[in-house]
């Protein structure tokens, strides 16, 4: 059931709006327009292979009955990478969901890398997220989710989530990418085809003419300690897996296949 | 009472039909590699996991979708081709699903495009009749029994100890067909993460009997 929003007082929750609107310009991409409001920023910076979009949620986190909203809507022939300035965490909720929506349009022959950084789940968390990319013809997109299922570092186990991250790719209206990811408290202890003992896990996705190509370098590349990978190129996409008994070698071996994957050195704001 | 319609569904989703799904483990090959699927207990919880959170709850769902009499049939192969997390997975159901309209279409004389195996089972079964909790608690038992039948011969396992797994899934099979029934598209949802990612890593096994 949504929350009764006109029940909660207005302090307790953070709702924003980041939509940036991209288009070509003689030294590459440029800024038409960027709409803020609430908790939601964005930042535009010139790194070295081209721009960059910095997407911020400033209230430091989601709780229950937050929504956020990331758009990025780059025009025809544009190219632009977009990530988030950190990790996102989801907090525990006293009942509510946080929601969260990314909505990024590609014009004809546009590219985007969105690559956002991980999502932290605590405990108790109850967070529901919708990505959407819909390309325009000729467009081509790389996109990345990571999930962290608390915090290792501090020996923390799960026993409750409520967690839906649904991610879609269109092209031309039509859906070329769907994985729904539905996540709940019973599926922690499910086992041996579900988690299987693994605390983070990551997709990667290449959704252009020929990426079935990058299937060798990608597959060269998965054998990152304490990773399990697989890769796989079909339809008009490369699809990788990743599972880790923990965030910090998954997001190792992130780095290592972006490598591979993308021209130029990864988000400034994702290096280590 | 049984009636022809009920005959005809068991008759397409029976082992003897030529689908060809005995080609397809649907990662367990990979699953038994690695000595995660080793007697009849890891068995009957990997295809619990499957079944629940993987393949069998979201193509029972689209099954549902495409017995509808106004289905998008288009739009659901489209979903379900979307949704498969790589190439052998891809091929698992596009190569089953279209030997299925391909004999139906042959036997009964109606033109049966090539679908993904839910939408061609869905189209297929259109006209029977049959209610979606029926049809779809069938072929989540025929999906099943397949893969009983290929660790009978790879865990290895005996008969009656593979075919008691079944059995002991049946009550989940039953209310897991009961659910889709009725579940929205929104509702396609699923994590059987690991499970996916063995179909992935099957793809590079240097020694592989199936084709996923």
């Amino acid at each position: 059931m949504p929350p009764n929003t006109s029940a909660i007082p207005r302090f307790e929750r953070s709702h924003g709006l980041a939509h940036v609107r991209l288009r070509p310009g003689p030294a590459g991409a440029r800024l038409e327009g960027l709409e803020q409001a609430g908790s939601a920023k964005a930042f535009i910076h010139r790194g070295v292979s081209g721009l960059e979009v910095v997407f911020l949620n400033t209230s430091g986190g989601l709780a229950g009955g937050d929504h956020l909203r990331y758009r990025l809507d780059l025009a025809a022939g544009c190219q632009a990478t977009a990530t988030t300035q950190t990790a996102e965490r989801a907090y525990r909720s006293n009942g509510p969901e946080a929601k969260v929506s990314v909505e990024h349009r590609l014009g004809a022959g546009a590219t985007l890398d969105w690559l956002p950084q991980e999502t932290i789940l605590f405990d108790d968390s109850a967070l529901r997220r919708e990505t959407v990319i819909e390309l325009g013809r000729g467009a081509a997109c790389l996109m990345l989710e990571a999930v962290v299922l608390g915090r290792a570092a501090m020996g923390e186990t799960l026993a409750r989530i409520a967690f839906s991250d649904r991610r879609r790719i269109l092209r031309e209206g039509r859906h070329v990418f769907i994985e729904p990811l539905r996540l709940g408290t019973e599926a922690l202890t499910s086992g041996v085809a579900v988690l299987h003992g693994a605390r983070a896990f990551a997709t990667l996705v290449m959704v252009r003419p020929g990426a079935e190509d990058a299937v060798g370098p990608v597959r060269a590349q998965l054998d990152e300690a304490g990773v399990s990978g697989g890769a796989s190129g079909f339809d008009g996409k490369l699809v990788v897996r990743l599972m880790a008994a923990d965030g910090w070698p998954l997001r190792k071996q992130i780095l290592r296949l972006l490598a591979v994957l993308k021209p130029g050195p990864p988000p400034r704001v994702w290096q280590i | 009472m049984l009636t022809p319609a009920h005959l005809a569904l068991v008759q397409w989703l029976s082992p003897a039909f030529p689908t060809g799904a005995f080609a397809y483990s649907h990662g367990l090959e990979r699953e038994i590699a690695l000595g995660n699927v080793t007697d009849a207990a890891s068995l009957e919880l990997w295809l619990e996991n499957i079944l629940r959170f993987g393949a069998g709850w979201q193509d029972a769902v689209l099954l549902a979708h495409a017995l509808d009499a106004d289905a998008d049939t288009e739009a659901l192969d489209d979903l379900a081709r979307a949704l498969q997390p790589s190439a052998e997975r891809l091929q698992e159901g596009q190569e089953q699903g279209a030997a299925l309209a391909r004999t139906v279409a042959a036997i009964t004389g109606r033109a049966l495009p090539a679908r993904m195996l839910p939408v061609a089972l869905g189209e297929a079964a259109r006209g029977l009749g049959l209610p979606k909790a029926d049809v779809a608690a069938l072929h989540l038992q025929g999906f099943a029994g397949n893969l009983v039948t290929i660790a009978t011969r790879h865990v290895p396992l005996g008969q009656s100890e593979a075919q008691a797994v079944l059995h002991r899934l049946q009550p989940l099979t039953a209310s897991l067909a009961e659910a889709a029934a009725v579940a929205p598209l929104d509702d396609l949802a699923g994590c059987a993460l690991a499970g996916d990612l063995a179909a992935l890593q099957h793809e590079t096994m240097e020694v592989r009997i199936f084709r996923t």
